[in-house]
């Protein structure tokens, strides 16, 4: 029987990087992943002959700058290309201008928003500014194991101390700004800088990615950080694609594990962790393959891990109900459409530079919240909130030549939907995004050659996330830093001495970040990050 | 797409350069010339002729919009006589410089205010409880300037009335509704024409025509970079950061820092950031803005050592150039260049207050031929150059 | 001792007037509108103590009547076992969790308690890390956990009961724009619990202005204040209505802090930025008030009527859009024959609206004695955009952030003017006023 150091589970973007890192600290490492393909949710597959999709991540927004320096990504075939737009058609029956742009170029930009408001593209610097500094400000948090503030541990208590530290020597109203965003709506905070309707729909919308949650909820101003934390580093915009799509940000990953030495298994189902006494000591395959290693690390969500492949019987009673009741909540899902042409939006007709960026169905917050409404009550959004792009405009191998691909993010399909997902209500959300878009680009029909639709239950019965929750769990406050996924238990350690987590369900949680899968090699390897 | 201003029809093809810049989302151009030389030469010989359509404009009426005014910047501005103009910059609470621009009271209770960067929610905020409107007119309204020895008399030729140093008045030019201030951004005898944009064309043909005797030449932005460091101008984004873009504390400036101490009006019982600025001004400001000489003789030596005549800038630089004093960095400098009419090489710069009196002895950094080098330099008093029929 | 004007004689600034007048001032309280009989809220023994009353603090009992779809009634009341007996005819396992969450929620409840009594602690203060600290690790646990979560979360986990769910998300929303499935309205569960005895989670009602209004040692003027005098960055007094000058170097404001600063302070005193966060502070109304005259006083003091999460929920939902909610929440306080019924949701434009008391009768009718004559209400007058609170209590306006960071500490950046009313922490009606009393004596 082979040995090694370390045996991650699941191989997901986040599994690939915590493989990397331990591998490169000279670890012996394997990675089980049970598909036959690595990436996860972060992956690339040729869905129809010529068409190549990113099906179900699709957008670069949130890779750690570091990972990709520390593990030189771009020497191993990461290309992030920038998705330099977004376009907000304004009302599905409109006419050309009535849309409602935001681009890269500054001027533009301004131009733009004063077309619809002179006071918001004024608000708009300010606001992106105060962001900034907030990014700033939350970033070193990204990369640290949270410590348990309740712990009379010595080195918890020193991560304890340094983290007071460091938040008392912030000034004081940077602090205060950033407590109105962790807990206001994404509707609120952005009533207090902007007026047009289009303009805080738009912004809004990040703010309920991969939650069931509406706009108007407290908690949701959050996420709109996110938009702005990818532009610090001047690194890369904040959203891009990476070239080949987001299955190449997971081959990079591998690559630099296995250039590392790590091995990885694929097609190699794990059922069971191997836990003796209160250690884990390996990993069972489905096929009854035991591999032995003292260190084990779950990539996958914590409710496979601990309910499924640990088993509660292991497991401090606190901790099980802590696991228990942390919320997933799926609510996103994505349709893939092979277009025999690119789509004319009615509000801008041309073939332009609009469609390299993303395209927003978001009019306003009430559509969104709306949207949301249906979904609070177990159905799918009469008309959907959507985040479109068209991967094949930034690389066009992407699809046949002069075809397209375009992938469609759709919120909100509830995990818990009335009567249950099966494949005529998997079909009539196909339709009803189809519909609603093709309201706003008329000839979007007629082009389409091949649609995929993937529901919150195909993400769960595919790539393995709970109730499809993109993030591994829902990202909201008491789900967040020292309470991600359980409290005492949110530094990448587990009650079982050994095992170790490493997926989104951890801090600080979901997108293509890689931060979790980091943070964890380093809680594992002794190291400060 | 940028935007372009009303003038654009008659400045594109007059542009042989194609080299364009941006201003506020505008287009206007560089230089027209293959080199902005001449059109330096012709504001201080003759007349330039700017377009400055893309300055952000708004008009302020009502019977508190002095009041408005008066809690928005650092002058006073209800102590103006009607047809008076007000250079003046605007604070935050905290009395750090948001803005410059101008202020025109064009009667008792209308306002033309000028800015270089967008003001319409500032102006709005600030006008809560108080009887004011403000309007963006900025698109709507053309801007022309006119500067040099000459301008005075081709506007006369064409019926603008005689105007004092900051003074404007309405005035019918070639038939033209305009208003003509007697204002620049050059340091040297000028006026300003507003007009509605949908005039701007006979506007600018009109005074090209009257201008022609007087060898009147458009100019561009670069020549107009020159004048203004001749002339001691602050340079928004260049010079100072304004507050509502600083990152970090260091970044921002009080008008005290930026030799607009002047500006400051304390008998004012109320304006924004003047609890600030008395305080500041007890204390002294850290900082100040002041000019710098580079001396020849040290600039040529450093050339010389490397086997190469001096090299001089051939426009106006606008970065951050560390000063040493005593052997450690006591400041930098924000513009500077060579001028062609003073032959020196001058710049504007920001110095600890210790070492900011005139005379001061200083050291510029040089590139020379790859390698850092510091060149003598002293600090001097601004304007570098001040002619009497500027105010005349 | 200096002259001092409260503006506000509500149950803030009845108590900051009489503290500051037993503190040796000559305090002037302007009353600007009439006296309300019956304060809400917890009445801190403390207060109490240091103004010498006797105050009469009452909670119904059961504090909680909901009733249930085949008939009968949820009754919750000050004694455990009793709700505990009620609980148990809807789900034994409720029961049994019952006792529990009451401990749990008042461990927590007690934490408020301390904050509430004094200013609010900074964001990084540590003397407040350490006091969440020493709650030991399940109620600080708690604490982070509950603190920004929905209420209807924190409920879901505990309970399974529907009635008993959509009664206790009910009380925690009242008077909030948000629902109970919002994040963050768990705390308010809280905020309605703290002063009350283990599982009573509704405030009490007591005398505590009724009291003071009646007390001597503070000069009452019954105006309306017009305006706020500065000279030189100080508050130099107040002119009422009609241009009668009161002269004070201290003024505490117990209206509403954009009333104080925006309207009655002249413009251009203060700092745009902050003038501009306060016009962004929330303070919307959304429930109305009907009275009721009945044929009979009905058999019991209070009737709940939120069958389910979801039904609050929804109700919510219709005041997103701007509208009065169909199938609203009411909670009904009987009185002999007279009832006071809260209903919510109503934006506060329609909160007079004439179908606010048909809808009110048609879902009471079945619970309640004939109804003679019913009277919808109109918000009391210092009750911004018809919210009590006067900045709506959610936590991005809570504790240090209440109403407005530079305004938690109950000073203003003009010096001699103090803000006491309810838009200041704990937003409990007679603690806010003797926070700021105590704040100024300490300054």
């Amino acid at each position: 029987m082979k040995r090694y150091d370390a045996i991650i589970v699941g191989g997901g973007h986040n599994g690939l990087a915590c493989a990397a890192y331990l591998a490169r600290a000279g670890r012996k490492v394997l990675v089980v992943e049970r598909r036959e393909r690595i990436g996860g949710a972060a992956m690339t597959e040729e869905v129809f002959p010529g068409f190549r999709f990113s099906v179900f991540s699709y957008v670069v927004s949130l890779l750690r700058p570091e990972i990709i320096r520390e593990l030189e990504l771009p020497r191993h075939g990461l290309h992030i290309l920038p998705l330099e737009s977004t376009l907000t058609p304004l009302r599905p029956d409109g006419k050309a201008g009535d849309y409602l742009a935001q681009w890269s170029d500054h001027d533009q930009n301004r131009r733009e928003l004063a077309r619809h408001s002179v006071r918001d593209a004024e608000a708009y610097d300010e606001f992106g500014l105060l962001l900034h500094r907030m990014a700033r400000a939350i970033k070193p948090l990204l990369g640290v194991a949270p410590p348990d503030p309740a712990s009379l541990d010595l080195r918890e208590l020193w991560d304890l101390w340094r983290l007071g530290r460091y938040f008392r020597g912030l000034p004081e109203k940077d602090l205060h700004a950033l407590w109105k965003l962790l807990t206001m709506s994404a509707a609120d905070y952005l009533d207090e800088w902007f007026e047009g309707e289009a303009l805080k729909g738009t912004k809004s919308a990040s703010g309920i990615i991969g939650t069931l949650l509406g706009p108007r909820s407290p908690g949701t101003a959050y996420v709109l950080l996110h938009h702005y934390m990818g532009e610090l580093d001047g690194v890369f915009r904040a959203w891009g694609f990476a070239r080949g799509g987001n299955g190449s940000v997971s081959a990079a990953i591998a690559a630099a594990a296995q250039a590392h030495g790590a091995e990885i298994r694929t097609q190699a189902p794990v059922s069971k962790i191997l836990i003796s006494g209160s250690s884990a000591t390996g990993a069972v395959l489905d096929n009854g393959e035991e591999l032995r290693a003292p260190i084990v690390v779950s990539g996958a969500d914590p409710r496979r891990t601990f309910l499924g492949l640990v088993g509660e019987q292991h497991l401090p009673d606190e901790f099980a109900a802590a696991i228990r009741r942390y919320k997933f909540r799926g609510s996103s899902a994505k349709v893939n459409l092979a277009l025999a042409e690119p789509p004319r939006f009615i509000c801008m007709p041309q073939p332009g530079p609009h469609l390299r960026g993303a395209i927003s169905i978001s009019p306003s917050v009430d559509y969104l919240e709306r949207a949301y409404d249906d979904a609070k009550y177990g159905e799918i959004s009469r008309r959907p909130y959507m985040d479109i792009i068209m991967p094949s405009m930034l690389d066009p191998a992407m699809a046949p030549p002069g075809k397209h691909v375009m992938s469609i993010f759709v919120q909100y399909a509830p995990y818990h939907l009335n009567g249950g997902w099966n494949d005529a209500r998997r079909e009539e959300l196909g339709d009803t995004v189809v519909n609603t878009l093709a309201e706003y680009a008329p000839n979007l029909k007629s082009a389409i050659l091949h649609r995929q639709v993937i529901t919150p239950a195909d993400i769960e019965r595919i790539v393995g996330l709970s109730e499809g929750n993109i993030f591994q769990g829902e990202l909201t406050l008491q789900q967040m830093f020292f309470l991600r996924p359980a409290p005492a238990w949110a530094r990448y350690r587990t009650p079982i001495r050994g095992l170790y987590q490493c997926g989104s369900g951890t801090h600080p949680g979901g997108g293509v970040m890689g931060a979790a899968g980091r943070n964890a090699a380093m809680e594992i390897l002794g190291a400060r990050a | 797409m940028l935007k372009t201003t009303p003038f654009h029809e008659r400045t594109a093809p007059l542009c042989a350069s194609h080299a364009w810049r941006r201003w506020a989302g505008h287009v206007v151009a560089s230089s027209y010339e293959l080199t902005h030389e001449r059109e330096y030469h012709v504001i201080r010989t003759a007349a330039a002729l700017f377009d400055v359509s893309p300055l952000y404009k708004y008009m302020v009426r009502g019977r508190d919009a002095g009041r408005l005014l008066d809690l928005v910047v650092t002058r006073n501005v209800q102590k103006a006589a009607v047809g008076q103009v007000l250079y003046t910059p605007w604070c935050d609470h905290a009395g750090k410089v948001m803005d410059d621009g101008t202020v025109a009271r064009l009667n008792d209770t209308t306002f033309r205010m000028t800015s270089a960067e967008p003001n319409l929610r500032w102006l709005q905020d600030n006008a809560a409880g108080l009887e004011v409107d403000i309007t963006d007119v900025t698109g709507g309204i053309a801007a022309l300037s006119l500067q040099g020895p000459a301008a005075g008399s081709i506007l006369a030729s064409i019926g603008a009335p005689a105007l004092k140093y900051f003074r404007i008045a309405p005035a019918t030019l070639h038939g033209i509704a305009v208003t003509v201030s007697r204002t620049g951004y050059t340091g040297d005898l000028g006026y300003e024409i507003w007009a509605e944009a949908g005039n701007a064309l006979a506007l600018w043909d009109a005074v090209m025509e009257a201008g022609r005797p007087y060898g009147i030449m458009p100019a561009g932005l670069l020549a107009l970079d020159m004048a203004r460091l001749e002339a001691g101008l602050i340079l928004i984004d260049v010079d100072y950061v304004p507050a509502r873009k600083a990152l970090i504390e260091s970044q921002l400036s009080s008008p005290y820092e930026l030799d607009l101490g002047w500006t400051v009006n304390l008998d004012k019982e109320r304006f924004n950031g003047r609890d600030a600025l008395v305080a500041e001004k007890a204390r002294g400001p850290a900082w100040q803005f002041v000019g710098v000489e580079v001396e020849w003789s040290s600039l040529e030596r450093l050339y010389a050592e490397v086997g190469l005549a001096t090299r001089l800038p051939s426009a106006t630089w606008r970065m951050s150039v560390p000063l040493y004093a005593d052997g450690e960095q006591v400041g930098y400098a924000t513009s500077g260049g060579w001028s062609p009419l003073l032959k020196k090489y001058i710049a504007l710069a920001h110095l600890r207050s210790r070492w900011a009196a005139p005379g001061t002895p200083l050291e510029m950094e040089m590139t020379v031929e790859h390698r850092r080098r510091r060149a003598a330099a002293r600090a001097v008093k601004k304007p570098f150059f001040d002619p009497p029929r500027k105010r005349a | 001792m200096s002259d001092v004007v409260v503006i506000g004689a509500d149950a803030n600034g009845l108590v900051a007037a009489h503290l500051l007048a037993r503190a040796g001032h000559k305090v002037t309280l302007v009353q600007e509108h009439g006296a309300r009989e019956r304060t809400s809220g917890w009445v801190p023994a403390a207060l109490a103590r240091e103004l010498a009353l006797d105050v009469a603090v009452e909670w119904p009992d059961p504090w909680l009547r909901a009733p249930l779809d085949g008939g009968g009634v949820l009754e919750l009341w000050r004694d455990r076992a009793k709700s505990v007996d009620s609980i148990r005819r809807l789900s034994a396992r409720d029961a049994g969790a019952w006792p529990r969450f009451c401990e749990r929620m008042s461990a927590l409840a007690r934490l408020l308690e301390r904050i509430y009594l004094e200013p609010p602690p900074s964001l990084v203060d540590l003397r407040f890390a350490l006091r969440v600290r020493r709650l030991g690790r399940e109620a600080m646990e708690d604490f982070m956990r509950l603190l920004p979560m929905p209420v209807a979360e924190l409920l879901d986990e505990w309970f399974a009961s529907d009635v008993l769910k959509g009664a206790l998300g009910a009380l925690a929303v009242r008077h909030l724009h948000q629902g109970p499935r919002s994040a963050g309205t768990a705390f308010r569960l809280l905020h309605y619990h703290a002063g009350s005895p283990s599982g009573v989670f509704r405030s009490p009602m007591s005398n505590l202005a009724a009291l003071l209004h009646t007390r001597a040692g503070v000069g009452m003027r019954e105006a309306k204040v017009s305006g706020i005098t500065v000279r030189g960055g100080e508050v130099t007094g107040v002119v009422l209505d009609g241009g009668q000058e009161l002269r004070a170097p201290l003024v505490l404001s117990a209206a509403d802090p954009r009333r104080t600063l925006v309207e009655l302070v002249e413009p251009g005193l203060l700092d745009p930025d902050l003038l501009r966060a306060l016009r962004n502070v929330r303070a919307r109304g959304v429930a109305a008030k009907i009275v009721l005259t009945l044929e009979r006083a009905p058999e019991w003091q209070t009737l709940t009527l939120a069958p389910s999460l979801d039904y609050v929920e929804r109700a919510y939902d219709d005041v997103k859009y701007g509208r009065i909610s169909a199938k609203p929440w009411l909670d009904v306080m009987a009185d002999g024959a007279s009832a006071e019924v809260h209903f919510q949701y109503a934006p506060h434009e329609q909160s007079t609206d004439a179908t606010i008391g048909e809808r009110a009768a048609k879902l009471l009718a079945p619970y309640l004695p004939p109804i003679k004559q019913g009277k919808v209400l109109a918000p009391p007058a210092p009750w911004p955009e018809g919210q009590p609170h006067q900045a709506e209590l959610a936590l991005d306006q809570a504790f240090w952030m209440r109403p407005l960071p530079e305004l938690a500490g109950y000073c203003t950046p003009i010096k001699g003017l103090w803000l006491c009313g309810q838009a200041m922490h704990p937003a409990v009606a007679g603690i806010a006023g003797y926070n700021c009393a105590r704040e100024i004596g300490r300054a």
